[in-house]
């Protein structure tokens, strides 16, 4: 599998078109700027239980609280504890404030529904997918390529990181311990691979002018995923009240 | 018209000169080995005669490479890939990254060129049964060996179809089984197809091509058939002698072969020869 947060199945999401998955996810980030967050806070939950009920639960919801828990802890203390509002109260050495808290709610709920609909949408949809889908829509291969390769090439560097961390271990780089030894050896970690996939970016980007990529305007696409006319138009609806929606936000 | 014409190329990285002053002609259809020692220039001239210079280093000191008369700089991208392929020696390097299955990945190249979806089906069918990838079409690229990931780049520049494959030290990272399914691959290609092969030994050249250049220190110094070039002094001691040309040597120096007899250089050739002596009436 290269494909780091994917989870085959057989659910209505995983068999939905990508393009509109993905209007699905630019609409849900727009909306979780203009719902209030007690909105915001359902969308987020209603997502997540998608996810549960697509097959995907176990890991989704595992990911979702990794991500968003320690975001959790830290905006309710830097906001609720740490920074000044009017409303703040003194106990001891400690302040609080309830607008503190609830702008922290706020903030997380944006990126709780955010998130949601992020993890919701790679991990029902398949990177080769969602180029192909791209591919028969007409977009330019190049721009195919630049939204999909990330997640398409992001297993092969996980192998990778794998292989240096083994590597630089044998070498006697010690790589376990406090949290110092392991911010110490970050460097040869991150250094090799940086500089590895530099160097593979030059000859991939080779490799594919050989194969002809971007020659033509339109690539032929072998098995795209299924579309539909009212998918087109989900997707027509969904951009055009993403764009309303961003309008809205920045408009506020 | 010469098919690929090297004229008086000189190459440079920084100061660095990689190939000095190099020229020849590659007629169509012709099996070519150009052999020589690591940083001898191979990979470089090898990128030059595929058209592979990136843009920012496309600038040759002196001289050029023209196709057709043509030099690689002016041929549309698709018309140059569906003329020339290069398989190098580091096959994870060349997946597109943009392919999920081995069968895509094969397809990739022929969906480019925007052939009908038959002609992609038909030739991507073809390269896996070729290449014997059959069992592994609905695999991750990046999950194969280092062998099967050759083959991959192999099939993968088969189905573009090319008048002329060049081939960067193409099993350096193979088992000796890899490297005679490669061999066979190459075997069975059309006598049409134009086969450049670099490498670090003869082992392969001498399977296959029937004119060796020796590139030594980015210039080439020796242009000819096998005895010419392989059994030169200078040749010898970069690349050493292929194994079957070794034997018939020990065999001749001890008596054991005619000296009359040409040496050979490939293993079915020693075959032959050594059946030849056998049979000899003594």
């Amino acid at each position: 599998m290269s494909t780091l947060l994917f989870r085959s199945g057989t659910s209505w999401l995983h068999r939905a078109n990508p393009l509109t998955k993905l209007c699905g996810l630019l609409w849900a980030t727009t909306a979780a700027f203009v719902l209030p967050w007690p909105a915001a806070f359902a969308l987020a939950a209603v997502l997540a239980a998608w996810g549960v009920q697509s097959g995907i639960g176990g890991s989704f919801v595992r990911r979702l609280l990794l991500l968003i828990g320690p975001l959790a802890i830290a905006l309710l203390v830097i906001h609720g504890f740490l920074m000044h509002y009017p409303d703040s109260r003194a106990f001891g050495p400690l302040t609080f404030s309830l607008g503190g808290v609830i702008h922290a709610l706020r903030i997380l709920a944006r990126l709780a529904a955010v998130v949601s609909a992020s993890f919701l949408f790679v991990a029902t949809t398949h990177p080769a997918d969602l180029l192909k889908s791209m591919d028969a829509s007409g977009f330019p291969p190049g721009l195919s390529y630049l939204v999909a390769s990330p997640m398409l090439l992001a297993g092969m560097f996980a192998m990778r990181t794998r292989a240096i961390h083994d590597a630089q271990r044998t070498r006697g780089l010690a790589l376990d311990g406090s949290f110092w030894t392991r911010l110490r050896a970050l460097p040869a970690l991150l250094l090799p691979l940086v500089i590895v996939g530099l160097l593979e970016a030059n000859q991939r980007a080779l490799a594919l002018h050989g194969r002809a990529f971007r020659a033509l305007p339109r690539r032929t696409v072998l098995d795209p995923p299924a579309d539909s006319r009212g998918g087109i138009w989900v997707r027509r609806f969904l951009v055009l009240a993403a764009i309303m929606q961003g309008g809205l936000a920045f408009w506020r | 018209m010469a098919l690929i014409e090297v004229t008086d190329l000189t190459f440079a990285y920084g100061a660095q000169a990689a190939i000095d002053s190099v020229s020849f002609i590659i007629e169509a259809g012709e099996r070519v080995a150009i052999l020589g020692a690591n940083g001898s220039g191979k990979t470089t001239l090898a990128h030059w005669l595929a058209g592979w210079l990136p843009t920012q280093e496309s600038e040759a000191t002196r001289g050029n490479v023209t196709c057709r008369g043509r030099a690689w700089q002016d041929w549309p991208l698709a018309e140059r890939a569906s003329f020339v392929q290069y398989v190098g020696q580091i096959p994870s390097q060349q997946l597109s990254g943009q392919a999920f299955t081995v069968r895509d990945e094969i397809a990739f190249g022929p969906e480019n060129l925007g052939l009908p979806e038959i002609e992609v089906r038909k030739r991507t069918a073809e390269c896996l049964a070729d290449c014997g990838l059959e069992k592994l079409a609905a695999r991750d690229p990046f999950t194969l060996s280092g062998g099967e990931q050759q083959r991959l780049v192999l099939a993968a520049a088969l189905a573009m179809r090319p008048q002329v494959i060049v081939l960067d030290e193409p099993v350096t990272n193979l088992d000796p089984a890899g490297c005679d399914d490669v061999l066979q691959l190459l075997a069975a290609l059309p006598a049409s197809t134009t086969v450049v092969l670099l490498d670090s030994f003869s082992r392969v050249g001498v399977e296959i091509a029937e004119r060796f250049l020796f590139l030594h220190n980015g210039r080439v110094s020796l242009d000819g058939a096998a005895a010419e070039v392989l059994l030169h002094p200078d040749a010898i001691a970069s690349l050493g002698l292929p194994s079957a040309a070794e034997a018939a040597w020990l065999a001749r120096e001890s008596g054991a072969w005619n000296p009359a007899a040409p040496i050979p250089f490939s293993i079915q050739a020693a075959i032959a020869a050594f059946q030849q002596v056998e049979n000899a009436p003594r």
